[in-house]
């Protein structure tokens, strides 16, 4: 079994390498320090194993695991935690397995034996008890194949399209399967709907703009083309833009 | 005095100790009233039960009304509640007053006062009600201050026990040496002295006093343990050579925003970043400041930051009162606390 070792502290993947040294059928094929890191890693290595820390920066490890589940092969998940009272119960509840540090090798091994796949549902349920209301970091879009990771910070807007909504960025533009609704429901606050198919980055909104036909256009910072408001949409959006 | 205890400051009028005070202070003033070389005609016992219910009954009647104002007297300030409760409080004596010289008029008892004195009835309950709700407001007043100065103090010693180890840190500690422990045996060893030192701060008794020299020696223990568990993320500026070491000082006042700084400023950074602790003498005080890096995206982060902050506040405050100070100031991506305590040493 190929195993991915995902912890931001140094020390704590060099004793995990060393005990999964220690149990039969068990390849360690990489390290990584934060979730970001660790799908990247996951996408290039390929692991049938991932032994994520919780706690680490710039992606945790919920949300790495949540984002593992797009990969074309998901690889079962075992969490590892230093003390998470909180998460702890949420897994139990949730039937996920999980290792508390420092770790035991008879528990690893016993983890191993079970270790499964996990839902994107699963750990939305996870999360959801751990810290109601929090947000990814990042959106994941799957790509011929491998994961592309797109900051939620670097968003510009979401436009729906058919049963896709396209994020555009400041790098350009990726598909995800994700309903528009949903999305507005998560980072509400962080973006606003101007369109009924489209979400506008508050911090990327530069002002409304009227053409002579009367209808409305959102001037985005760093977008050329402006986007369509709709009729529905401009109250709240008037409001919203006065109180900036 | 006002700005210290915003909050609370009426007692719970509807609470059995404070009814049974109100009770106490009316039966006395029924007493004083009967004792009052006033109307000897009558015998000394029923006046003494016509006083009694009739000043049991409006000292009642002032708690019951206070106790239903409790919601709109404690949004104003002390001061305006204050005089708000007592201005009620004689208002409504008043009335009452007026209504029981009416009824007692119409049924011809002559409990009350005689026919044409009605006013002056009502008047001198008036001006009875203001001494004492005046008077027994304040004791009131002062009583629950006093109440929650108590709880406060003992809070703030809860609270220094309590926030003296995030768990987190014992066990990814534990974790840090089983690792070594293959590896680095001496920097295991050595890092179970340091986590022995930390443990033995943190649990001994209460807020004993130590020195500034032992609480910098443990900040530095702290911090071996930490480089360690972060490695490169960590980095640490440090410039207190100057501070007196034998300052007294309680235990594990520092370390804990050592701590926070590490774990809000640097743990949420792939790449770490510096914390710079320096330390300088003032006159008659000595001044620590704390820096670290604030991640930008800190979602949430800053309100735990908030607690503990707010708990190393409450125990400088506890311990120095007005001559120590504690005070925070984001700039620019940094985050900086600085604690300054009074040294009397140089306070000459």
């Amino acid at each position: 079994m190929r195993a991915l070792i995902v912890d931001d502290e140094p020390l704590a993947r060099e004793r995990l390498c060393a005990l999964l040294g220690e149990v039969e059928g068990i390849e360690v094929v990489g390290e990584a320090a934060t979730g970001f890191d660790a799908l990247e890693a996951a996408v290039r290595l390929r692991p049938e194993l991932v032994l994520l820390d919780i706690r680490m920066p710039v992606m945790d490890g919920l949300e790495a695991a949540r984002h593992l589940e797009a990969l074309e092969a998901p690889p079962a998940v075992i969490f590892c935690t230093a003390y998470e009272e909180h998460a702890l119960a949420a897994f139990e509840a949730n039937a996920v397995d999980y290792l508390v540090k420092p770790i035991r090798i008879e528990r690893l091994r016993a983890a191993i034996g079970k270790a499964q796949r996990l839902s994107g549902a699963t750990v939305r349920k996870i999360e959801n008890a751990v810290e109601p209301g929090r947000r990814r970091s990042h959106l994941c879009a799957r790509v011929r194949g491998s994961l592309v990771l797109v900051a939620v910070s670097d968003i510009d807007y979401l436009l729906a399209e058919d049963k896709y909504v396209v994020v555009h960025h400041a790098k350009g533009e990726v598909l995800i399967e994700e309903p528009l609704t949903a999305l507005e429901d998560e980072f509400t606050g962080r973006f606003v709907r101007i369109h009924r198919n489209c979400l506008v980055a508050l911090a990327k909104l530069a002002g409304l703009e009227r053409t002579p036909d009367g209808r409305v256009f959102a001037r985005i910072a760093g977008v050329a083309a402006p986007l369509e408001v709709s009729r529905r949409n401009l109250p709240a959006l008037r409001k919203l833009v006065r109180s900036l | 005095m006002v700005d210290a205890t915003p909050r609370r400051w009426l007692p719970q009028f509807c609470s059995l100790p404070t009814l049974f005070a109100v009770m106490v202070v009316a039966e006395l003033v029924a007493l004083v009233l009967v004792l009052a070389p006033a109307q000897p005609e009558r015998p000394l016992l029923p006046r003494l039960g016509v006083a009694t219910v009739y000043v049991q009954w409006l000292a009642l009647l002032n708690a019951v009304v206070l106790c239903s104002m409790r919601q709109p007297l404690e949004r104003m300030s002390a001061r305006a509640g204050f005089a708000f409760a007592w201005l009620l409080s004689v208002a409504v004596t008043a009335l009452a007053a007026a209504v029981v010289w009416q009824i007692d008029q119409g049924l011809g008892l002559g409990l009350s006062a005689p026919f044409g004195q009605g006013r002056r009835f009502v008047l001198g309950n008036a001006a009875i009600a203001a001494l004492i709700s005046a008077a027994l407001l304040r004791y009131l007043f002062v009583l629950e201050q006093w109440r929650e100065r108590v709880r406060a103090a003992s809070k703030a010693q809860v609270d220094a026990l309590q926030a003296r180890i995030r768990p987190h840190f014992l066990f990814n500690s534990m974790n840090t040496i089983a690792s070594l422990i293959r590896t680095r045996p001496a920097e295991a060893e050595r890092t179970v002295e340091d986590l022995a030192d930390l443990f033995r701060a943190a649990l001994g008794s209460g807020d004993a006093p130590g020195t500034l020299g032992e609480e910098l020696d443990l900040m530095d223990h702290y911090l071996r343990i930490e480089k360690l568990r972060l490695g490169d993320r960590l980095s640490i500026a440090l410039d207190v050579a100057d501070l007196p070491r034998d300052l007294p000082l309680p235990r594990l006042l520092l370390q804990p925003l050592v701590e926070n700084a590490i774990y809000h400023g640097i743990q949420p950074l792939a790449d770490g970043g510096t914390v710079r602790i320096a330390g300088r003498n003032l006159p008659g005080a000595i001044e620590i400041t704390i820096r670290n890096p604030q991640p930008t995206d800190a979602r949430g982060a800053t309100s735990r930051n908030g607690v503990a902050l707010a708990n190393i506040r409450a125990r400088i405050e506890y311990h120095f009162g007005t001559r120590g100070e504690l005070h925070v100031e984001p700039d620019g991506g940094e985050f900086a606390v600085t604690v300054r305590l009074p040294d009397a040493s140089t306070d000459r």
